[in-house]
């Protein structure tokens, strides 16, 4: 599987170049709303949660190392905004029960995909450093060593995380 | 690899790969916090209605104490009046007497009783009780500390403190030296 960083990797950025990060906006965008969508419950909230991704990092883009891998660093921020947002969602589901108590339900957005998908439902049940280990590894095709640079974690959690979240998938699946 | 892993990846670029054809969005551009904004939002609105409350609790602590003092926001009117009354007080000595501690300390208790008393009523309606507390201590000590007290009258029994407190004397002396009040009229003493 060629890795998903090859093609971003071969740029060059320059921290704290505004014009730098604008391209790096544009080259990274799609994978970033992938991780996303594969970690929360909709596309609206993924790319409300990438454009919050770009926020938090162009905030700290003068910070950032030429020597890190520039999406490792960017799929970090995603992760710790799914974290962040997943933890928020439970206090919103409370409300959104109340208000829509009495009212037929919603149906599903045709435009997602991910959510007709018993395995991207299955994924975005699982807590979310698991799931997050899941796509890295599995869509965007990082190595343990890469997720384990990306998340900060040592490369056994990560192996760990992989093999608690296949678990758990092959038990809702049904595997 | 196994069949959950290989069908892992075949579903998430099922779902994940037609992503790569969307329009990518306008970067939403980060909020800058200006100086107003860390004002009265967040963390810097509870620091700003600390400081407020802070300023607006000492000023009133200082009217009420002022008033409680003095009973008004002039300072200088209680001096006057203890000058007053000490100067009564000396007047009002026999001959061959000593002290007028006694004379000024009564004097300062009833006004200060009487000041607070009215500190009091001014706190309950302006906003509360904390005056209360506030106008009897001061009005006591401030008695006690500008009428000279016993002890004080003790350790210093005739020094003088300026040329008009001159030693004493059994002559009646005026009080009032620009004439705006009568005269004290001493009736000897058995």
């Amino acid at each position: 599987m060629e890795s998903i960083e090859a093609p971003v990797e071969r740029e060059r950025y320059e921290p704290g170049s505004e014009a730098d990060f604008e391209r790096l906006y544009r080259n990274t965008y799609h994978r970033i709303l992938g991780t996303l969508i594969a970690l929360l419950r909709d596309r609206a909230t993924a790319e409300d949660c990438a454009q919050e991704t770009f926020e938090r990092a162009y905030r700290n883009w003068h910070t950032w190392r030429p020597d890190a891998p520039v999406e490792a660093w960017l799929h970090r921020i995603a992760i710790n905004v799914a974290i962040s947002d997943r933890r928020h969602q439970r206090l919103r589901q409370a409300g959104e029960m109340i208000r829509r108590l009495g009212r037929p339900a919603a149906g599903p957005d045709p435009s997602t995909l991910a959510e007709r998908s018993d395995l991207i439902r299955a994924i975005k049940k699982l807590p979310t450093k698991q799931a997050a280990a899941l796509v890295l590894r599995h869509y965007h095709g990082y190595s343990n060593r890469e997720i384990a640079s990306a998340l900060g974690v040592p490369e056994q959690t990560v192996a760990s995380r992989l093999a608690a979240a296949r678990k758990q998938l092959q038990a809702v699946l049904g595997r | 690899m196994s069949d959950l892993e290989r069908e892992l990846e075949s579903e998430l670029r099922r779902v994940l790969d037609p992503l790569a054809a969307l329009p990518i969005p306008d970067r939403r551009q980060a909020s800058r916090r200006t100086a107003a904004r860390a004002l009265v939002g967040g963390a810097g609105a509870a620091l700003t209605v600390k400081v407020l409350t802070g300023v607006a609790v000492a000023a009133a602590a200082v009217t009420i104490t002022g008033a409680a003092t003095t009973g008004s926001l002039n300072p200088a009117d209680w001096g006057q009046q203890v000058k007053q009354q000490v100067d009564t007080c000396k007047a009002e000595l026999a001959s061959g007497q000593h002290g007028i501690g006694d004379c000024v300390s009564s004097f300062a208790s009833q006004h200060g009783s009487a000041v607070a008393s009215s500190a009091r009523q001014h706190a309950h309606g302006n906003d509360g009780a904390p005056g209360a507390g506030n106008g009897n201590g001061n009005g006591n000590s401030n008695g006690n500390a500008n009428g000279h007290s016993k002890d004080k009258a003790k350790d210093h029994p005739a020094t003088p403190k300026s040329a008009s407190a001159a030693a004493p004397t059994l002559e009646p002396e005026p009080i009032d030296p620009a004439g705006t009040h009568q005269p004290v009229s001493i009736s000897p003493q058995p």
